[in-house]
């Protein structure tokens, strides 16, 4: 077993671990982060990719809202690759109390919010597909944010000067020696093999899991998980964040990200951080809300739905044990646990929001630098990051693709329709991955590939042949590979299939079944590892 | 009944239909079949479609009891004995021997390139594009060449540089661990129009070029070796598929055969052209591309149907009706979020899985062994008379007979019977129909 020495171990490749990595780099601190699976693959992917203004907070919790408006501006300024400035518009209709605009204006003024009132007639000639019965609307600084852009931003920025991250590690303990927390055993979720990090502090930024990872340290944090189901619709049906204007409620938001235009999204209490399904009911709920701002939109084509755990956590002390869901601030918290639990070398970082995920980093290093005795301050909320190299030939993003490949710059064949991705492209991306082994779904990470309205039917075969070719592997290796794929995409979409979903999924099933015979190979009906729970993002529909 | 076997096999008494107009809506293998059945009858016919079925989709090959071993009728006689609801049970045995035995000539009649292949009354084995097996009845001659019974190899898979949609050494790898001995080889094209988006017609109807295809034989035939067949993805040309054919086998001196490859189907689209030609042919109508919106009833029996037009409708008027309009995938059935299905030209009651909205459509896995639920059971509950039925089980129109996959009672993708069951539900509804006006 390996055993390396860090300053600081940061547990947890999303937002807020990814953000903390930089700030801890840019503080002189030499960290490791290390995730139990891909970057994104958590509650920071599994979002809606909206870049709050806040205003959906001022109704009731002036903090966040306050927190959201500032770190909305810093993101902008840090990290202009991963944000699309859609503005947002915040939208009432008949259906919604009549005495909530007075009062959520009171707040935005409060929280420091510019909000800019409109006419109905002005925010549908800017958005046409708004119903005509608007009460009122207002615009405010929503935005759309690439998670991926984002966190490869931080991570890439982190790696220039001297930290490190690791995924596919989970950690199996955390080192005690007395009262003290000194770092962590990891296991290779692929690979099986063990290691040991020593760290003078370890901060646990997993969101959700970190009463999970506080319990290796046997202290307890109890994070409250709540679910929130997306569904992506195929087309941008707004250009610009569109909110309800009414106390926040199921299905009231609506954000153009990149292709699609996501809808959002539910909040139910549940029991495991890992709970990602989505039931037939909140499929209604979001399509009929949304229904209600954007008529027509729930007869339009669902591409795929998911749900991401919110960890929503209140310190004991608020008294407010019994809250649950929209009841439980949406602010974030900094567990120092020498001075709450008097174990040292340990601070957890939970709750908030991704558009809070700098400062919620910069709060929890502060609090690791004092106990490192270091006093250098945070200055992440100066620099603009690079563009980080993961993301310099987005190739993640549509953008140009076509235009492109119609002039000739894109060579080699179209493999994947939907997403515009060629053979070129594939093979570089496999390539890219050296000796370690690749599945079809790290693929449509980097490349979007299956992530259009056939949702793979079409380019999974195709790739495994050019995985196969690629890797050089055995045709039931490259099978394999395929029939993981299959079953990945239809998680996302099984809540979807009417219409015409359920149509290509038919004509999905027949190209698998019958023009493949995928399912009379020996092994497809072996289910595939736990392990590949997909990393959905907003920005990767 | 219209049919009479004789000899074992079956022919049409060519009057049965005569002085009958009849109106066959759908142009699948069901819409189709039934279409030229009616007019063998002697029936003025009149096929109308939204545009074609399911056959430009699907493979090309003739699946009526894949699961069969033995002799397939036999087979299927035992399974309708068992499931008094499947369509094979209530069309009955007659229908889908009938109808197999009509298929097959009328392919003959049409040439070569359709021809359909069967194997003594068993299965074929034939290899997919991922090298599984697939054991349809009856595939066209091409690709029934494929056959693998008896065969341990070596076989020869021949794919394309830089054509997306074929790999030959994923189809080997899987047919060796079979147990059937493959190898791959990958021949280069004549440069041509270099597209990045070539489908299988597109690349079939370049081997209709012979300077085309003689540069992709002089590649192979060194590298023939002891191969005893050569097998290519289903492009082998468009209009000129059995020339090529032939030219491929004479040129290797072996058997040649075609693996077919991600829709469109080349083999669906030359069976479809065929047959439609043929019904032009036989001074039947066929109006492809135009949806019929509603069916005109009067006193329990359809008169008419009016069909989509620019901003109004047009009425046609017959004596009967076939309804073969698909099912979930082809829009005979239609479903929404609510999980409400329905029948859009003549509201008839569909049936489906007994269970609440749309739970229960779907098992977790996308390839779940048993199939899902919404493919058995949404559709039409039909009696032996192909007549959709109310919640009472009485025929709901007298003169409106349905066929092919809007039928409830069976899956078309787990149940290896897709084609079988098109073909025997038409065969059964014609016959119905002039059995009701008789």
């Amino acid at each position: 077993m390996t055993t390396t020495s860090v300053d600081v171990l940061v547990i947890g490749g999303g937002a807020t671990g990814a953000a903390a990595l930089y700030d801890l780099a840019r503080r002189g601190v030499r960290a490791l982060l290390v995730d139990q699976l891909d970057f994104t693959t958590g509650t920071s992917g599994r979002y809606h990719g909206l870049l709050h203004s806040g205003g959906r907070y001022a109704g009731r919790d002036l903090e966040t809202a306050r927190e959201c408006i500032v770190e909305n501006r810093v993101l902008r300024r840090i990290v202009p690759f991963a944000v699309e400035d859609t503005g947002g518009l915040f939208v009432a209709t008949p259906a919604d109390p009549a005495d909530f605009p007075a009062r959520w204006l009171d707040g935005c003024a409060k929280a420091g919010i510019p909000t800019e009132a409109l006419s109905a007639a002005q925010a549908r000639a800017e958005e046409p597909a708004l119903t005509p019965a608007i009460t009122a609307v207002y615009r405010v600084p929503d935005g759309s944010v690439d998670s991926f852009d984002m966190i490869h931003g931080f991570v890439e920025a982190a790696r220039d000067l001297g930290s490190d991250a690791w995924i596919y590690q989970q950690v199996t303990g955390l080192l005690r020696e007395g009262d003290a927390v000194v770092g962590a055993t990891l296991q290779d979720t692929r690979s099986g093999e063990e290691r040991t990090v020593r760290a003078a502090c370890v901060l646990n930024a997993t969101g959700p899991w970190a009463g999970v990872v506080a319990q290796l340290a046997g202290l307890d944090v109890s994070v409250k998980f709540d679910r929130g189901a997306m569904i992506a619709m195929n087309t941008r049906w707004v250009n610009t964040v569109v909110n309800r204007l009414r106390p926040a409620s199921d299905g009231d938001i609506l954000v153009p990200v990149g292709t699609v235009c996501v809808l959002g999204t539910t909040s139910v209490h549940t029991d495991a951080p890992d709970d990602y399904r989505v039931e037939a009911w909140e499929v209604s709920k979001i399509l009929a809300e949304a229904d209600v701002v954007v008529p027509g939109i729930r007869f339009g084509r669902a591409l795929r739905a998911w749900a991401g755990v919110r960890p929503l956590y209140e310190p004991p002390e608020a008294g407010n044990a019994d809250a649950q869901g929209r009841d439980v601030a949406r602010t974030f918290s900094v567990l120092d646990h020498a001075a709450r639990d008097g174990v040292r070398g340990l601070v957890t970082v939970t709750g908030g929001k991704l558009t809070t995920c700098r400062l919620m980093a910069e709060k929890a290093v502060d609090a690791v630098c004092a106990q490192l005795g270091i006093s250098a301050p945070c200055t992440t909320a100066d620099e603009v990051l690079p563009l980080p190299a993961a993301t310099a030939g987005r190739y993640h993003r549509l953008d140009h693709r076509l235009h492109k490949l119609e002039h000739g710059e894109m060579p080699g064949e179209l493999i994947c329709e939907c997403e515009m991705v060629t053979r070129p492209q594939l093979e570089a991306a496999i390539t890219a991955y050296g000796d370690q082994p690749v599945a079809l779904d790290d693929l449509r990470r980097d490349l979007r590939l299956g992530m259009g309205p056939c949702q793979a039917g079409f380019c999974s075969v195709r790739a495994a042949g050019i995985l196969q070719a690629v890797k050089g592997q055995a045709s039931a290796e490259a099978t394999a590979a395929l029939s993981a794929f299959v079953d990945e995409r239809f998680r996302g979409v099984r809540p979807l299939l009417w219409g015409h979903q359920l149509r290509q999924l038919y004509l999905d099933e027949l190209i698998y079944r019958r023009t493949l015979g995928l399912d009379r190979l020996p092994g497809e009906g072996i289910p595939q590892a736990t392990i590949a729970a997909p990393g959905e993002e907003a920005a990767h529909g | 009944m219209a049919e009479k076997r004789k000899a074992g096999r079956c022919t049409i008494d060519p009057h049965a239909g005569r002085g009958t107009d009849v109106i066959v809506i759908g142009a699948g293998l069901a819409g189709l079949l039934a279409a030229v059945h009616a007019v063998k009858a002697g029936a003025r016919v009149r096929l109308i479609a939204n545009g074609w079925g399911q056959q430009i989709v699907s493979p090309g090959w003739i699946s009526v009891c894949d699961r069969a071993d033995d002799d397939v009728i036999a087979e299927v006689r035992g399974y309708a004995a068992l499931h008094p609801d499947h369509p094979y049970a209530l069309a009955g045995l007659d229908a889908l021997v009938c109808a197999l035995d009509l298929f097959q000539d009328i392919a003959e009649e049409i040439g070569e390139p359709v021809v359909m292949r069967p194997r003594d009354g068993h299965n074929l084995r034939l290899p997919t594009m991922l090298g599984a097996i697939q054991t349809p009845l009856l595939a066209p001659a091409g690709i029934a060449a494929g056959d693998l019974t008896g065969v341990n190899g070596p076989v020869l898979i021949v794919g394309f540089a830089g054509w997306r949609d074929f790999y030959p050494a994923l189809v080997a790898g899987n047919l060796s661990a079979q147990g059937i001995a493959a190898r791959a080889l990958t021949v280069t094209l004549p440069a041509g129009r270099g597209s990045w988006d070539d489908w299988p017609a597109d690349l079939a109807r370049r081997f209709d070029d012979s300077a085309f295809r003689a540069a992709v034989l002089r590649q192979i035939q060194p590298q023939i070796r002891d191969a005893v067949k050569v097998g290519f993805p289903a492009v082998l040309g468009m209009e000129g598929h059995a020339e090529v054919l032939r030219e491929f086998e004479a040129g290797l001196g072996c058997p040649v055969f075609e693996i077919p490859t991600l829709p469109p189907s080349p083999a669906g689209t030359r069976l479809s052209n065929g047959l439609r030609r043929w019904l032009l042919r036989h001074r039947a109508r066929a109006q492809i591309g135009h949806a019929v919106v509603r069916g005109i009833v009067e006193n329990g029996r359809c008169t008419g149907v009016e069909v989509g037009a620019l901003g109004h409708t047009n009425p046609f008027y017959a004596d009967a009706f076939i309804l073969a309009t698909g099912g979930l995938y082809n829009g005979g059935i239609q479903s929404d979020e609510t999980g409400r299905l329905w029948e859009p030209i003549f509201g008839f009651p569909v049936s489906g899985p007994q269970s609440e909205g749309r739970e229960g459509w779907y098992q977790e896995r996308l390839l779940a062994e048993d199939g899902h639920p919404i493919h058995r059971h949404a559709g039409l509950r039909v009696n032996a008379q192909m007549q959709p039925l109310d919640a009472e089980g009485a025929p709901v129109l007298a003169n409106v007979f349905a066929a092919g996959h809007l039928l409830a009672g069976f899956n078309p993708l787990t149940d290896g019977c897709a084609e079988g069951v098109a073909l025997a539900t038409a065969y059964k509804a014609v016959c119905a129909a002039f059995a009701a006006r008789a």
